[in-house]
């Protein structure tokens, strides 16, 4: 009973929650950026105390019926609480770096009800069971993150949110649609029912095509993904937030939700999605390796890891399942923390261009060495934490398919390039044009945190490994 | 006692308009509002006391067969909602009393048409009463008497026209066959095979409906209309006049009368998504706000005849709830856009931006609008498209499943260069926010959206199931 609740919590605390924040936000900023604090804490603490049972091997799940098979389903199991402590975690520091970020802009109501009802959405499509849920959580991040790309109302800011909110909700309807077959099948939405009524059979390739398409566009793979790099123009720990951290994960957690966790697929995709995949990590590798704005070059670099994900969860096996969910835990970490670095070095240098910039080592010393950790991160340098996720998918994947294999590890080897281009670039060098300064103690504590945490995942990398393990577990039915 | 429902307020008119008319231009905003919200109590409760009780001698003397099911049910729901909305816009976008006197009285005169075509069950008072509503918005059109309102409402009175009379000769013509005017015996009638000329007069009778409905292809008058009205009665119009007069009437009689055989059905299907398409396409060239938007009413009125047309429970269901959502949408938007233009005088959406700074209301309403119009869960507009989505797809209707479906690409394009070019932009200071009669109406009808699409499973229980009666009548 008790868990049942903290799960409700989770999920509705912080998506009603959201809408007060304006109405506080009229009397008080303080009172504002407390509410927001605590309506991210609270998923977070609730899914962290969910943890112990999950682990011990008793989901929770508590259900609603409704009619037409739209049964309000939450189930709580190793996989979604580990999605949701994950991303609720990296939410809640990106909150921190906000107080200190976004205190000098106008409507910070609007900006703490986005983020808030992001995060609780994320919550719900983590937690749900029941696919018109799961599409309906989605289009609510989606909603939070068209309103938060164009945060700042530049005409042309405005353009981009709609492009990336039109680009999703394409993926999204067609993704719908695909619903909708498994619905007519079926006679329900309800993930549980579904696998009954469904058998053990393969779902038809339609469906599973159609459901990419969502996925894919959401987690910003080619030929969906260039509304990422686009929306880096939304406040920094906004694209912190949604495009490196949470948002772009949520693909991936509805891939393994559906077709690892829930169905089976035909095995022709265990080729299709990892040659996409890798198509993908190659472009936008290449794609980072010449861009000049600091926070595109992070975006393609997102891109080019989202792959690496796809790739851990398709090839299947132990091996790579555990490789790619440890894959989102660290990536989320390191890349959350490179854009906050990339959004202190933008408030300090005014300029987003890394050509301008150069030598901010000496002026910006801390942020410079998180985003060295973050960035060695997601290289897969032993022993943060990327190399170990990093390790275990390419593993994985040369069990299945050595080709594909290669072509990844030509991948990892262009991140170390570009992410080390950045770095000399930015924090090396002579000094560059611009007069910098080091960011508010808030935010450089912030990027601090994650940075270390980069590397403590990785040295302490057996506590993530054990509950990985158990969410593996519980996916492939052990 | 349904008749009250009609009485009451033609009393009240009468009333009205006797001489010492300077307490009653005050008090016939507060009668009106108060006729307006009793019927949205009563349709929303629906208790059997009132509904099912007969005057004998009210009733008589009206000669007029009211019975009421639950499709007139959520019919007077739409009236009672999007009528009080139109008269709190009213209120404050017409600051003269003797005019807003007069357009209260038309309001009034609209709404009980309205009512009346939605509680009688015999195919001539439904004509009456469609003529009713029909005259009173030519002149609500025509109100500000320039030359677009006169345009406008000389379009419509012209195609009005033509439709009514398809309708009156498709009448006479059913009389003919049947003796009577009532649904149940025109239904006999009709359905008994071998008579061509029934054909023909169905046929006539559908177009006319459609007319009015503005379904493509006869839909040109929709946006000059709706453009040329004064605020409140663009609001009124869009909201729920098109859709009682045109496509109310379309879903009664086919499923009363002339059932829904395998031409009707195709017919619709394709009339259906011609309109999604040409409404939803036309309205991404738009500049002006409200020709924007009476486009996207074409092209919701599409997703509504194309749910209709599948025939079955849930695609009916779809598309009654659909036209419920799309009377709640399109008010709001029209709502917002009275705001902007009580506060801007323009509709020209690159005269706009940045509105939403200093219209935090009007802006925030508009974007639950626009999100629900577009079919964006957890919104009202998503549950209703859904509905019809899948019903096509059961049906085994494919291609149009697919063309509802990714239409709503197409409706959020528009809409978010509406948000766009209007709302979301850099930060416009000069403006300041609607009056508080427009924020009442938009606080209202977001409330209603919200409400709604987050309580869905109850709304479907309550009026939606029950609408299985009257396919299997």
């Amino acid at each position: 009973m008790l868990n049942s609740n903290l799960l409700l919590c989770a999920v509705f605390v912080p998506t009603i929650g959201a809408f007060a924040i304006p109405f506080i936000g009229r009397f008080s900023g303080i009172a504002r950026n407390a509410a927001a604090f605590i309506l991210v804490f609270v998923p977070l603490a609730a899914s962290a105390l969910l943890a112990p049972a999950v682990l011990s091997g008793r989901p929770v799940t508590l259900s609603y019926t409704l009619p037409l098979g739209c049964d309000f389903t939450l189930t709580a199991d190793a996989l979604a609480v580990f999605m949701a402590i994950v991303s609720s975690f990296i939410s809640f520091v990106i909150v921190l770096y906000s107080f200190g970020y976004i205190r000098k802009y106008s409507h910070l109501s609007e900006y703490y009800t986005m983020v808030v009802f992001f995060i609780g959405s994320m919550m719900g499509l983590v937690y749900s069971a029941n696919l018109i849920f799961i599409y309906l959580f989605w289009e609510m991040t989606a909603i939070a993150s068209w309103r938060l790309i164009g945060f700042f109302r530049e005409k042309t800011f405005v353009l981009k949110a709609d492009k990336a909110f039109l680009i999703t909700v394409f993926g999204a309807l067609l993704m719908l649609l695909g619903f909708i077959l498994i619905y007519t099948e079926t006679g329900s939405f309800d993930l549980s029912i579904i696998k009954s009524r469904l058998g053990p059979g393969a779902l038809s390739n339609t469906v599973v095509l159609l459901i990419l398409f969502g996925i894919l566009s959401k987690s910003a793979t080619l030929p969906f993904h260039t509304w990422l790099p686009d929306a880096g123009v939304a406040p920094s720990p906004v694209t912190a937030l949604l495009h490196a951290a949470v948002l772009v994960k949520i693909g991936v957690y509805v891939y393994a939700r559906l077709f690892v966790a829930t169905f089976s697929i035909g095995a022709i995709w265990h080729t299709v999605v990892p040659a996409l995949a890798a198509i993908s990590a190659l472009v936008s590798a290449g794609a980072a390796l010449v861009e000049t704005d600091i926070k595109r070059i992070i975006a393609y670099s997102t891109v080019s890891q989202i792959a690496f994900i796809f790739l851990g969860l398709a090839v299947g096996g132990e091996i790579g399942l555990a490789g790619a969910l440890l894959y989102i835990l660290m990536h989320g970490l390191a890349k959350g923390g490179l854009f906050l670095c990339a959004g202190i070095v933008e408030h300090g240098t005014h300029t987003k261009d890394i050509t301008k910039m150069g030598g901010l080592f000496g002026v910006m010393p801390m942020t410079a060495v998180s985003f060295l950790f973050c960035a060695f991160s997601v290289m897969g340098v032993p022993p943060f934490g990327g190399f170990f996720s990093k390790y275990m998918v390419i593993s994985g994947a040369l069990s299945n398919n050595t080709w594909i294999a290669m072509t990844f590890l030509v991948g990892a080897f262009l991140t170390i390039l570009y992410l080390f281009r950045l770095f000399n670039m930015v924090f090396m060098g002579e000094e560059g044009t611009q007069s910098a300064r080091e960011g508010s103690r808030i935010m450089v504590f912030s990027v601090a945190i994650l940075g270390a945490l980069s590397l403590v995942a990785g040295i302490c990398i057996q506590y993530p490994a054990s509950f990985v393990e158990t969410a593996v577990k519980q996916m492939l039915g052990f | 006692m349904p008749s009250l429902l009609i009485l009451v307020p033609l009393i009240g008119l009468v009333a009205l308009n006797l001489p010492n008319k300077d307490i009653m231009r005050k008090l016939a905003f507060w009668f009106a509002l108060g006729l307006f919200i009793t019927q949205i109590l009563l349709a929303i409760q629906h208790h059997p006391v009132f509904w099912n009780y007969q005057l004998e001698k009210m009733d008589s003397f009206f000669r007029v067969n009211f019975s009421v099911d639950h499709l007139s049910f959520i019919m007077l729901l739409c009236i009672g909602i999007v009528s009080t909305a139109s008269l709190l816009v009213a209120r404050h976008t017409i600051h003269d009393e003797k005019e807003r006197f007069k357009l209260i009285n038309l309001l009034i005169i609209a709404s009980i048409g309205m009512s009346g075509t939605v509680m009688t069950s015999d195919i001539f008072s439904m004509y009456i009463f469609l003529e009713i509503t029909a005259i009173a918005s030519f002149i609500l059109i025509a109100f500000e008497k320039n030359i677009y309102a006169l345009e406008g409402a000389f379009k419509y009175l012209m195609l009005s026209a033509t439709a009514t009379i398809m309708i009156l000769t498709s009448i006479a013509i059913l009389i003919l066959a049947a003796g009577s005017t009532s649904f149940s015996d025109i239904s006999q009638a009709v359905r008994s095979p071998g008579n061509n000329i029934v054909v023909v007069a169905i046929g006539l009778f559908l177009c006319g409906l459609m007319i009015k409905g503005g379904v493509v292809p006869f839909h040109a008058w929709v946006p000059d209309a709706y453009s040329a009205a004064p605020a409140s009665v663009s609001v009124l119009l869009a909201g729920i006049v098109t859709k009682v007069a045109g496509i109310y009437t379309l879903i009664r009689t086919i499923t009363a009368i002339f059932g829904l055989d395998g031409a009707t059905r195709s017919a619709l299907l394709m009339l259906g998504a011609i309109s999604i398409l040409v409404g939803a396409f036309a309205a991404l060239g738009q500049k002006n706000m409200k020709r924007m938007l009476a486009y996207s009413s074409i092209s919701q009125i599409g997703y509504i005849i194309i749910g209709f047309g599948t025939g079955t429970f849930l695609g009916i269901a779809g598309a009654v709830f659909h036209l419920f959502n799309h009377s709640m949408f399109k008010a709001l938007l029209f709502v917002n856009a009275s705001a902007v233009e009580s506060r801007l005088g323009t509709m020209d959406m690159d005269k706009m931006g940045g509105l939403s700074a200093k219209m935090p209301v009007t802006g925030a309403t508009s974007v639950i609008g626009m999100l629900s119009a577009a079919g964006i869960p957890p919104l009202s507009g998503f549950w209703s498209k859904l509905m019809i989505i899948v019903a096509l797809w059961r049906s085994g209707d494919h291609a149009y499943s697919i063309i509802a479906i990714l239409a709503g690409v197409v409706t959020l394009a528009y809409l978010l260069i509406m948000q766009r070019k209007a709302f979301f932009g850099k930060d416009n200071e000069s403006v300041s926010e609607a009056g508080l009669g427009i924020k009442t109406a938009s606080v209202m009808l977001a409330g209603v959206l919200v409400g709604i699409g987050i309580s869905f499973p109850f709304i479907f229980n309550r009026f939606l199931a029950p609408l299985r009666e009257i396919i299997h009548r």
